[in-house]
């Protein structure tokens, strides 16, 4: 019941904080919502019994992505703290399509789609030592790959970002 | 999330959350203020001076006129600030900090909740301290604070690597002693594993890596840049006076209390080294908060000790010695721990490490810069004077 009550609580605060990241006029103030909705849906993970993945989440986007957004607004904003934007610009119409097909193709798929164990009542608990298994030794190969992958990207940046004299 | 062993006095679970917070919070104060005055005392010390004095007896009682001073004195906010990032900034800063408190474990079963993924939680809860100093730095409308800002998230996002590295090496060794080949991250089991032999032991280089990466994290002497006052006059929190200030203050040193324990938690045993699990709860809480206390001692020794380092030799530092340093140690582990070999190697290879690191540090401490200092600035773009 009380988990309940926080779930709703969770959700409300979910969907006010992204309703700021959109409608906000200031782009700092933008950033600042979605961390907010970012660390909300954190939480939703943790009433889904999963803490791993909402500390994951916590870490990734709450300690890193939006990090990285707020080191690229201080890096490159010309205008003043608080200074306002206005919201609508000339690509206006094809936001708006883009933003409702998208939702749509999300409603089909969420309701066309038969979850597993979407029948049962209780919650069945993933403990962290199967996660580990099957991402370290069911799937290593993929999980190597997908990490060189990743460093050839990084790699990659930053020699395209760095110039030094006389390149 | 797992409630510690049985609530208190046996009330409901979540009266008894509610005692362990105020508990936790009333003990936070009071460390806090004392290290307030513990810092001024010692630092006076490694400099030939006394220190406060006059206050009370010794000076004992500084802190809580310092603390009054500060709540009395006038909230400034600049016209051009960003009115709610500025005025949210403090508690975004705090928050975090005081999450994180919840997680350790004081003495066996002594906390407010005992997290079955406490190591991990503690890095990922500290990421986000990083969210409340930007939108200091931000919403300050100053360009000293924006300075402090960058140079925070650039610091901070960089140490975090080898911290986080040198906490999985430990991670990796519990999966020796834990008996069923699978690790912990329960900080409570860590500790009680460390019954016999702190893990500083089998990993010197972690516990190295760990130490420098916290200071920066902490953003202390020799890593102070963002707070840094002879260049940026204070960094982040520049704009900020009275109670807001104390808010950041407040979150340093709970953050520096806080990553204290939790390092002597990690590699140092914790509460269950050198008495063992089954010693009174008042021993043990009284070892974690002499080893945590002799942390904060070596950081303020460190403090005196070290000058400040460089924008440049700080990120090269991480980035080319930390680093590697600690994936080295990783990989070590990984192959010793794979073949199941002595954990007497473990000492060793790590020992070996820590002492190539300390040969590292102390080799580009005493080199001569190949270039003076108008050479220097040349090759940044920056037109000499």
């Amino acid at each position: 019941m009380a988990t309940e009550v926080l779930w709703w609580i969770f959700a409300a605060a979910i969907v006010v904080l992204s309703a700021g990241v959109v409608f906000s006029r200031s782009i700092i103030h933008s950033a600042i919502f979605l961390i907010g909705s970012l660390a909300g849906v954190g939480a939703m993970y943790i009433f889904l019994q999963m803490e791993f993945l909402a500390l994951v989440q916590f870490l990734i986007y709450g300690g890193a992505v939006t990090v990285l957004i707020l080191l690229a607004l201080m890096l490159t904003r010309p205008d003043a703290p608080g200074h306002r934007q206005s919201l609508n610009g000339t690509q206006q119409p094809f936001a708006l399509l883009v933003g409702a097909g998208l939702m749509v193709i999300l409603f089909a798929v969420i309701t066309g789609t038969t979850w597993p164990g979407s029948d049962i009542e209780s919650l069945t608990e993933v403990p962290l030592t199967l996660v580990s298994q099957r991402l370290f030794e069911d799937f290593g190969a993929p999980f190597v790959i997908a990490s060189a992958l990743l460093l050839v990207a990084l790699v990659g940046a930053i020699i395209l970002a760095r110039q030094e004299e006389g390149e | 999330m797992m409630l510690f062993a049985d609530p208190l006095f046996g009330l409901p679970s979540w009266t008894d959350a509610i005692i362990r917070v105020v508990l936790v919070v009333l003990a936070m104060t009071i460390v806090v203020m004392y290290l307030t005055y513990g810092e001024r005392k010692v630092v006076a010390r490694f400099q030939q001076r006394l220190g406060p004095t006059e206050t009370g007896p010794g000076g004992l009682i500084q802190a809580f006129a310092d603390a009054f001073k500060l709540v009395l004195k006038e909230d400034i906010r600049p016209t051009n600030a960003d009115r709610w990032v500025f005025e949210l900034a403090p508690y975004a800063t705090f928050v975090p900090v005081f999450m994180v408190l919840l997680a350790l474990p004081f003495a066996h079963d002594w906390g407010v909740r005992d997290l079955g993924l406490g190591l991990f939680y503690v890095f990922a809860i500290l990421g986000l301290n990083i969210v409340g100093i930007m939108m200091a730095g931000l919403g300050s409308g100053n360009k000293y604070a924006l300075l402090g800002g960058i140079r925070a998230a650039a610091q901070m996002i960089s140490y975090e690597i080898p911290l986080v590295i040198s906490l999985l090496c430990v991670a990796m060794i519990t999966s020796a002693d834990t008996g069923n080949e699978i690790g912990t991250l329960n900080l409570n089991v860590i500790a009680a594993l460390q019954e016999d032999r702190p893990y500083v032991l089998l990993q010197p280089l972690a516990f190295l890596i760990f130490f420098t990466a916290m200071l920066s994290e902490l953003h202390r002497a020799p890593f102070d840049i963002p707070v840094a006052e002879s260049e940026i006059v204070g960094g982040y929190f520049v704009e900020y006076s009275g109670i807001r200030w104390s808010m950041f203050q407040l979150s340093e040193y709970a953050s520096m209390w806080g990553f204290s324990v939790f390092g002597s938690v990690v590699f140092l045993g914790g509460w269950a080294f050198p008495f063992g699990a089954d010693a009174h709860w008042s021993v043990q809480l009284a070892t974690t908060m002499v080893k945590s206390l002799s942390f904060i001692v070596l950081i303020f020794w460190v403090r005196t000790t070290v000058p400040r380092l460089r924008i440049d030799q700080l990120m090269s530092f991480c980035w080319k010695v930390l680093l590697p340093m600690s994936i080295v140690q990783m990989l070590m582990n990984g192959v010793i721990l794979a073949y199941d070999w002595p954990q007497e190697l473990l000492t060793l290879t790590s020992g070996a490490g820590a002492a190539l690191l300390v040969a590292i540090i102390i080799k580009r401490a005493v080199r001569r810069p190949s270039k003076d200092l108008v050479g220097t600035y040349k090759t940044l773009g920056a037109p000499a004077q």
